[in-house]
């Protein structure tokens, strides 16, 4: 109850809060949190326990230190600078839990324990890609939303968790070093790192 | 072991590459490493399934010719005299990475070993989109990132729910995530949570198929990349990521899943035709205007898919295959129009057709794109008609023709401007470097394969 009350609070955060370092912080706490659900999973197999510290390496270790980092050196990520007002962000935060909460009763996943924290933390990860500005909060969603896939493959399929392992560290890879390489090479043209500068390419 | 070694093989091959110093010999040395790499899937046949063979087939032909045209292309460019990593070898080592990870996509036999291809291509890719460095290439590049990361995410979110079904099913927790195991259920009511399953699988895969709503990402990435990568983003990309819907489809069919997902591929199918087709006529970029192209052709698989039965996937089967070689060609000749005239503005095409091959290849190519005849995207267009004919889905019907309508008005105009007038030589366009006999060739060799697969539904080959 404890950790389901901790994630809620800091996936909240996620969404509601604007600074850059702040919300790196209720990062590691969720993905911090959801490594310890998913490790009693990870245990059977030593092929499973590697591929769960190398993505517990990654994603508590690496790419906080890189963002952090990062953050540091560039003023303009300091803030992750929202699209959207605050009463709107504490809207969004209750769609999330709302729509959270609904999906126990989908036939087939009310059986599943833990599948609404699974469903609150990937609706997170898809909130924060949305509501901030800054590129670096985009990078932050998709890691956020990774660790929902991971918790939602270790409560739903326990016995698949080499796969589930295997891309949860292969998704963090590819975001948070193609992510902040991008960025990085972005930086001198779009030195606030903002969003709306992709606006000029139309989809 | 052989399907691993036939996966690395193009990426070993661009490192083995990187061996030879003297640039000359890199190049035919590239080439040859090449021509052995495309070969390897031969030697899987008997072994892998048909489906996989095809695809593997398509994979490795554009992949070669990307190949061959990237070394005509660039000759040229980034010469570095005997340096081993100069930036040309560094696109050629991404290039060969992007073709690897499409092998693994259409060679793996169970969907977590599909994703991880899938995966994997974003890692190559997103590099070799925003290769040029120019800003606009960046932004497209991350763009790219941000929503096909979101969609392999669900993708895998699908997976691992799928893998519950799975286990449900009893299956041994080794070959949960098999298609071939989980065709031996045949159930005549959906296990509980497999539409919702594959119904996220299918959104994960569109997003990288550039199916609408989740195409953002398309006509972007696909005209700021170079464009042998655009003929392979295009032509091969595409293709293989709906080659996963096509697995994931006969998947949600063995679950009982199969009309809920056959309602959303219809629904993908029109939404990306009509919306493909519309965009497509504002358009003021030769290489937007092929990437609009790609997500209206991949908006028609899905229609054929989502019209179901085996005329409905033979019509898929064939505009897949159809489209990966027109497509390539395509943008090849694009590349070479480019590379001559320093434009892929649709004002600079004008009399194109006058000013040698590059336009000429580039009006063919818009005449296969267009589903005109001798090509196959006219034969597989008739075949999905008949198949939407079969399935009663006149409103789905009627709105892709529209659809297409619009689509085919925008490529008619563009090569009404290729073939009419010579206004590029007074527009002020800037003449470039002559395109390289390899180049040329490549792009021939992709037309006269898009010309050549008309002929496959009468030899029965598909049947």
């Amino acid at each position: 109850m404890t950790i389901e009350l901790l994630i809620l609070v800091a996936g909240a955060g996620l969404i509601v809060d604007t600074s850059t370092a702040r919300v790196v912080v209720a990062y590691v706490i969720i993905v911090g949190l959801v490594a310890v659900l998913a490790a009693p999973a990870t245990l059977s197999a030593s092929l499973t326990l590697a591929f769960f510290a190398a993505t517990c390496v990654l994603k508590l270790v690496a790419a906080p230190i890189a963002l952090w980092e990062f953050a540091r050196r560039n003023a303009a990520a300091r803030s992750l600078r929202p699209a959207i007002g605050l009463p709107v962000r504490l809207i969004v935060v209750l769609a999330v839990v709302f729509a959270a909460q609904l999906v126990p009763r989908v036939p087939g996943l009310g059986s599943i324990s833990h599948a609404a924290l699974a469903a609150y933390v990937v609706l997170c990860g898809l909130a924060v890609l949305v509501v901030h500005r800054n590129l670096l909060a985009q990078v932050i969603g998709l890691l956020v939303l990774s660790s929902g896939v991971t918790l939602a493959g270790v409560v739903s399929a326990p016995q698949l968790p080499e796969a589930v392992e295997l891309g949860a560290a292969f998704d963090v890879l590819v975001v948070t070093f193609i992510g902040l390489a991008l960025v990085r090479a972005m930086i001198t043209e779009n030195p606030l790192l903002d969003i709306e500068s992709l606006r000029r390419l139309r989809g | 072991m052989t399907t691993v070694l036939v996966v690395i093989a193009p990426l070993a091959a661009a490192l083995l590459t990187m061996l030879f110093r003297p640039l000359d010999v890199r190049r035919i040395a590239r080439i040859v490493l090449a021509v052995a790499a495309a070969a390897l899937p031969l030697s899987l046949v008997g072994r892998a399934d048909w489906l996989s063979l095809l695809f593997a087939g398509i994979v490795s032909v554009i992949g070669f010719l990307a190949t061959v045209f990237s070394t005509g292309m660039y000759s040229v460019d980034w010469g570095r005299g005997r340096a081993m990593w100069t930036r040309k070898s560094v696109y050629f080592v991404l290039l060969g990475t992007f073709w690897s990870a499409m092998l693994l996509v259409v060679l793996a036999t169970n969907f977590g070993a599909l994703w991880f291809g899938i995966a994997a291509t974003t890692l190559a890719t997103a590099f070799l989109v925003g290769f040029s460095g120019d800003v606009s290439a960046l932004e497209a590049a991350w763009k790219y990132l941000v929503l096909c990361s979101v969609g392999i995410g669900l993708a895998l979110l699908g997976i691992v729910l799928l893998g519950r079904v799975s286990l449900e099913l009893g299956l041994d927790p080794a070959h949960a995530l098999e298609w071939s195991a989980i065709a031996q259920h045949h159930l005549t009511k959906a296990a509980p949570p497999a539409a919702l399953a594959t119904a996220i699988m299918l959104i994960g895969f569109a997003t990288k198929a550039g199916l609408v709503p989740m195409h953002a990402w398309l006509p972007d990435a696909h005209s700021k990349a170079p464009a042998p990568i655009s003929a392979l983003l295009s032509g091969v990309l595409v293709s293989c990521s709906l080659y996963a819907i096509v697995r994931t489809l006969s998947v949600a069919e063995t679950l009982g899943a199969g009309d809920t997902f056959r309602q959303l591929l219809l629904a993908f199918g029109v939404a990306s035709i009509v919306v493909a087709g519309a965009l497509m006529l504002v358009q003021r970029d030769l290489k937007r205007l092929l990437a609009y192209s790609t997500v209206e052709h991949a908006g028609i698989v899905a229609l054929a898919l989502g019209f179901g039965g085996p005329l409905g996937l033979t019509a898929a089967l064939l505009h897949l295959v159809g489209h990966a070689f027109a497509k390539s060609a395509a943008f090849f000749a694009a590349g070479l129009v480019q590379s001559a005239s320093g434009s892929t503005a649709l004002s600079a095409l004008n009399g194109q057709w006058n000013r040698g091959l590059p336009g000429r290849f580039l009006l063919g190519a818009l005449v296969a794109l267009g589903g005109l005849p001798p090509f196959a995207l006219f034969v597989s267009e008739l075949l999905v008609v008949a198949a939407g004919i079969a399935a009663h889905q006149w409103l789905a019907l009627g709105m892709a023709a529209l659809g297409v309508m619009l689509a085919f008005a925008a490529l008619a105009r563009a090569g009404i401007a290729i073939e009419s007038g010579d206004a590029a030589r007074e527009s002020g366009v800037r003449l470039g470097e002559q395109p390289s006999g390899m180049s040329i060739g490549a792009a021939a060799a992709a037309l006269v394969c898009a010309a050549a697969l008309a002929v496959v539904p009468w030899t029965g080959a598909l049947r």
